[in-house]
């Protein structure tokens, strides 16, 4: 298991947690709560840990939770949006 | 040689570095082979628990196609990752093996299910729907032109999707079925009535998340801490930071363990409570004089021909005491009247002139009265028919000494709640009332929400941080299902369903309905859009939109009033998707007794709730009152897909759309709503097309073309919000409500959504961290109108702009900039300065002037009196409920006189306070929620986990009471009334206390309402108890105060039943007259 003083000696030579995780082959987010104290996913961490060095200010979800899935857009609906509106004839006039 | 290989974790631990045991010591091989279901999952999908309306995020964990674990999304600035004990089963819901995954199909007569595939089903459901309709098909009902059917009738909506909702509206209408209704109803849809009247809009006025601002924190009329748990979190925030928490409950719960002071109070006093509370701020000159003087109607002068229930003894003017009903003309502002409903064109309109239609309270509560005219001002509120004046003369009785004769709270008690409100409001400091179903589920529950809000705006704590009303729903889209309603008189975004003969063109329609000030004047332009999503190329300007597809309403059409209709024989086939009437809604034993009259039934759920199974095992067999095998009705149960199986959105309680993504394909022929709807629909056209009935016409016209995808051809979830947003000529999907058109040239499915769908992204899917953002946490979800989560938020700075203090700040004017800036999006137009007045005559949004934050009200105020749009008053007066032991020392009324009451012999009322008889049910009984189950118990007793923290139906009574009756703790009670009998294990609790009230000492009984006799934790449904009485308003059902006997003992079986039933109304000397007075 790579100790604290090593993820944070990675970290402030300007490495990310996921090229860590590679490099001493560990979870990223197991890289993170090594150098942390916090789980990345975000469980137990309600209260802010502010001030301790690695820790991220955004979102740490990901390092524990890669294989997310989340979709906001989706170009199929678009498409249909468009064939909707152009097959109204008397909307598109409307609309000029 | 690692720690990890000795067998003994002692050894281990001795040898190795862990020498404490807290790490790889204590970790075996075979522990080592396996790891986290969350570490090995194949995905990670973004979901909402489907349970109440707090909105928990979940990560749901799939693995080889299935899902394998579900936990709280640490991200959301709503929950932060955490679940409640309903939330952590979520993964039983879906995975459970009791859940069902076949089509069960139960022939006229027959004593058991078949199975059937779903083809066959699907097809049998098209054709029954297809021949009741042609069956009951009315063009015109007394001589008014209505193109329905009152064959039909569906029932449920608040546990599904905003868009499975939408697309039952929109098929339901084209079939002309008018009788569409949800959970809504019987849940929150006197909160429509009672925000809205008060400040123009029906959902809460603020978000959980807001409650940490707070200084004080009055909850009434909800166990918050068990019925909402996550939520309650942001409770426990404003407790650290120093507020005041109140909790006023008949029960001490949870929520009063944590809170500062626990106030116990009679079930159904509230009004009186809240009254008093409003005439101590008056008498003592407590409010808030500039927010009260300048956002409210205080000032605004009342005609000279009001009179008051302080001159009527409990009544206001205008009451019709033959039609139980009032007419409002009196309570108009002098100088300014309710626009005319168009139904008074109609001269032989069979509703008496001044009246609502039935329905209406609700519409006008989502939407705002449409008013005309100029109102009469008194800057200084000192003339008599000011409405603070009036005010002061209508609750100068409600005293302390009367709220502990009517509440049975004790004056020093009740002057500390007074003495914490006070203290912490003003330009410094906020307080917030919580509620849920203790105030609306009441005969006059609409009135519980008004005082309520009359008092958060004498204080000035409305529009602003740590403020505000926040109203728990409880189920996880009861919002949406009211946005887009699955309720008989509304269309989506609160827009009215026309009645019969009221509107006969769209132009006399919109003349009567849209408000001539304000943004409802832009009502056109909303319902054109709808007309255009539904009819597409069919609606053109020249066919008037086809307006005259939507079928009309002649009165009431409420679940309530289905049921009637089911019992005469009127109604013939019903659609249950995902509600359990035969638990959940009031007299329990009527539902299934209107069931058992029709011709067919479809039910849609995830396990085989009661209201699939009472013709073979319902009470009603077990007393032989019904008989299986003659039981005509045909009966078919279609297992539905949990939310992890389907995509879509909630809204949650504070209206932000949260979408949910499908994680796995449902099992077998379990589908979603959505794939139900979209292809019983795309079947019955398929069965009707190239007919040449006109009745036909709404529904072959009806743009039904969804993109499918997938091996079952699930709908595209995402197509159908898209239509709900709406989009312009070309096809580009609209920004705001703003750009809605009159012409035809934009679509959308409900106004108020238009903007979740804004640049083509699905903004409800937007999920940025809590930690990246500001506590209003705007880029997490969408919330309407417009992403604003504070509403009336205008209300947060000085009529000046400034805010009313820097503590408190939330928008302001940017004189500089000349717009309103903030935390929050402004809910005002962003470039009307402070100054601005209006032009005499001006219209639409241009006729409110810059300190006019209410900006639905048609006078821009928020209405401490309202001049229309509560029926059974302008003002809240306590009235008992139906039934009560208790005696109202208010009034000389003892009942609310204009509450609807139904007449038949199995909804028989009970005698009151000093009547005859009144003794025989001697208790006051409440009903409530608890953490481990949900509603009617379909999504809850069937689930292991859960039926093992609340295996079975128990009821709460207080140590004297048990005394006074023989009740032993553990053992069994039956609780009886007029409508029936059920036992209960007995809790002797000190948690539910006697209360002393005029001398006299009056008991109180708990009950749970989730159980019933299906399911792995069972027992009697409290609705077994309960009358059909309804808030005249909002047709909800008063189930939250009752009278009732308790005895020791199990409850008779078989004829004995409904025998025990009849000996207590004989004995009380119950007729059909009893309670049903004016």
């Amino acid at each position: 298991m790579p100790s604290k003083e090593r993820v944070l000696r990675l970290l402030s030579q300007g490495l990310d947690y996921a090229e860590i995780a590679r490099l001493l082959g560990v979870p990223a987010g197991r890289a993170y709560l090594i150098a942390t104290g916090v789980p990345a996913d975000g469980s137990d961490a309600v209260a802010r840990r502010r001030g301790r060095p690695g820790l991220l200010t955004g979102r740490t979800q990901q390092l524990v939770n890669p294989r997310e899935v989340g979709p906001v857009e989706r170009g199929d609906v678009h498409a249909w949006m468009r064939e909707r509106a152009w097959s109204d004839r008397r909307m598109r006039q409307a609309g000029a | 040689m690692s720690g990890m290989g000795f067998s003994w974790p002692l050894l281990r631990q001795l040898t190795g570095k862990d020498r404490l045991g807290r790490a790889a010591a204590v970790k075996s091989p075979r522990t080592g082979e396996h790891p986290a279901r969350t570490a090995a999952a194949d995905r990670v999908v973004k979901s909402v628990c489907p349970y109440c309306a707090v909105g928990c995020a979940q990560n749901v964990y799939v693995s080889d196609e299935k899902v394998v674990h579900i936990e709280g999304d640490p991200d959301s600035p709503i929950s932060r990752g955490r679940l409640c004990p309903k939330g952590a089963s979520s993964l039983q819901l879906t995975t459970g093996s009791g859940r069902l995954n076949k089509v069960l199909h139960r022939p006229p007569g027959a004593a058991d299910w078949r199975e059937i595939d779903l083809e066959t089903a699907m097809d049998m459901v098209a054709d029954r729907i297809i021949a009741t309709r042609r069956a009951t098909w009315e063009w015109e009902n007394k001589g008014r032109r209505v193109a329905r059917t009152m064959g039909i009738a569906s029932l449920g909506g608040a546990t599904l999707d905003n868009e499975e909702n939408y697309l039952i509206k929109k098929l339901l209408t084209a079939l002309g079925v008018v009788q569409i209704e949800n959970q809504a109803r019987v849940c929150h849809s006197s909160t429509v009535v009672g925000l809205g009247t008060s400040f123009g809009r029906g959902g809460a006025t603020t978000f959980l998340q807001d409650l940490q601002h707070s200084d004080c924190v009055l909850i009434q009329g909800s166990n918050f801490a068990e019925a909402h748990p996550v939520g309650f979190q942001w409770v426990m925030e404003a407790k650290a930071r120093g507020a005041v928490v109140i909790h006023v409950d008949p029960r001490f719960t949870r929520t009063s363990a944590l809170a500062d002071l626990h106030v116990p109070i009679r079930a159904g006093s509230d009004v009186a409570f809240l009254g008093a509370i409003v005439n101590h701020v008056l008498e003592n000159e407590l409010f808030f004089r500039d927010y009260v003087l300048h956002y409210t109607n205080a000032s605004t002068i009342l005609r000279e021909d009001y009179r008051d229930a302080e001159d009527l003894d409990g009544l206001f003017s205008g009451f019709d005491a033959e039609n139980r009903c009032y007419e409002d003309d009196t309570w108009q502002y002098e100088g300014m009247h309710t626009v005319a409903a168009s139904g008074e064109r109609d001269e032989d309109y069979d509703r008496p002139a001044g009246s609502m239609p039935a329905g209406r309270p609700e519409v006008q509560g989502g939407t705002g009265v449409p008013l005309s005219g100029e109102p009469r001002r008194d800057e200084t509120m000192r003339h008599p028919r000011c409405v603070l004046q009036v005010l002061r003369r209508h609750f100068a009785r409600y005293t302390p000494e009367m709220v502990q004769r009517v509440c049975g709270v004790p004056p020093e008690l009740f002057a500390q709640v007074c003495r914490h409100l006070t203290e912490n409001s003003g330009p410094e400091r906020t307080a917030e009332f919580v509620y849920a179903v203790g105030w609306t589920q009441h005969s006059d529950g609409a009135q519980f929400i008004r005082t309520a809000s009359i008092l958060q705006l004498l204080l000035g704590n409305i529009g602003r941080p740590g403020g505000g009303i926040q109203a728990l729903r409880g189920h996880a889209s009861i919002q949406g299902s009211s946005d887009i309603p699955t309720l008989f008189n509304l269309l989506p975004g609160y827009i009215p369903m026309p009645h019969a003969h009221e509107h006969e063109k769209m132009r006399d329609f919109l003349r009567a309905d849209a408000s001539c000030r304000g943004f409802w004047a832009n009502m056109p332009a909303y319902l054109v859009s709808l007309l255009k999503a539904w009819w597409g190329p069919a609606a053109t300007r020249e066919n008037d939109f086809r307006f005259d597809y939507l079928p009309r309403l002649t009165g009431s059409h409420s679940t309530y009033d289905t049921v009637l209709a089911q019992l005469d024989g009127t109604c013939k086939g019903y659609l249950l998707l995902g509600e359990n009437p035969a638990v959940g809604s009031a007299n329990s034993r009527m539902q299934r007794l209107g069931m058992a009259r029709l011709d067919w039934l479809v039910v849609r759920d995830l396990n085989l709730i009661e209201s699939a199974t009472w013709w073979k095992d319902g009470p009603e067999i077990e007393t032989g009152e019904l008989v299986t095998s003659e039981i005509g009705t045909e009966v078919f149960f279609f297992p539905a897909a949990a939310h992890t199986e389907k995509s879509g959105s909630f809204t949650n309680t504070n209206r932000w759309l949260q979408w949910h993504h499908r994680a796995v394909e449902p099992d077998g022929d379990a589908r979603s709503d959505l794939w139900f709807m979209y292809h019983l629909g795309r079947i019955i056209r398929r069965k009707l097309a190239g007919s040449a009935d006109p009745m036909d016409r709404p529904l072959l016209d009806l743009t039904w073309d969804y993109p499918v995808e997938g091996e079952t051809a699930e709908p595209v979830a995402e197509a159908v919000l898209a239509e709900i947003n709406g989009w312009d000529a070309e096809g580009r999907p609209l920004d705001a409500y703003t750009q809605l058109k009159d012409d035809g040239s934009t679509v959308c499915g409900c106004w108020i959504y238009c903007g979740v769908y804004a640049g083509g992204v699905n903004r409800a899917a937007l999920r940025q961290p809590a930690a990246e953002q500001d506590w209003v946490a705007a880029g997490w979800a969408w919330a309407w109108p417009a992403n604003r989560r504070v509403l009336y938020n205008r209300a947060s700075a000085a009529p000046d702009g400034r805010p009313w203090s820097e503590r408190k700040k939330l928008v302001w004017w940017d004189e500089e900039a000349g717009r309103w800036t903030g935390l929050d999006v402004p809910d005002f137009e962003e470039g009307k300065p402070p100054s601005y007045r209006p032009e005499p005559g001006a219209q639409g949004p241009a006729a409110l002037s810059g300190i006019d934050p209410f900006i639905m009200q048609a006078d821009g105020k928020g209405w401490l009196f309202a001049p229309s749009g509560v029926v059974d008053g302008p003002l809240p007066s306590h009235f008992e409920p139906q039934d009560s032991p208790v005696a109202n020392p208010l009034y000389g009324r003892q009942r609310n006189p204009a509450r609807k009451l139904y007449r038949h012999e199995d909804n028989r009322y009970q005698p009151s306070g000093e009547e005859p008889g009144a003794s025989v049910y001697p208790y006051v009984v409440t009903t409530y929620r608890l953490t481990e189950h949900f509603t009617a118990g379909g999504m809850s007793r069937h689930t292991p986990y859960l039926a093992e923290l609340q295996p079975e139906m128990f009821c709460e009574v207080s140590p004297e009471l048990a005394a006074e009756r023989g009740l032993v703790h553990g053992e069994w009670a039956t609780v009886i009334t007029a409508r029936g009998a059920i036992e209960a294990r007995v809790l002797v609790t000190d948690r539910i206390a006697p209360l002393h009230l005029n001398g006299k000492v009056i008991h109180q009984i708990g009950l749970p309402f989730h159980f019933g006799p299906n399911g792995l934790a069972r027992g009697d449904a409290a609705n077994e108890l309960v009358s059909i009485t309804l808030d005249p308003n909002s047709h909800i059902q008063e189930v939250k105060a009752l009278s009732a006997d308790i005895r020791p003992g199990r409850r008779p079986r078989g004829p004995a039943l409904p025998e025990l039933v009849l000996a207590y109304r004989r004995r009380a000397g119950v007729t059909e007259d009893t309670g049903t007075e004016v």
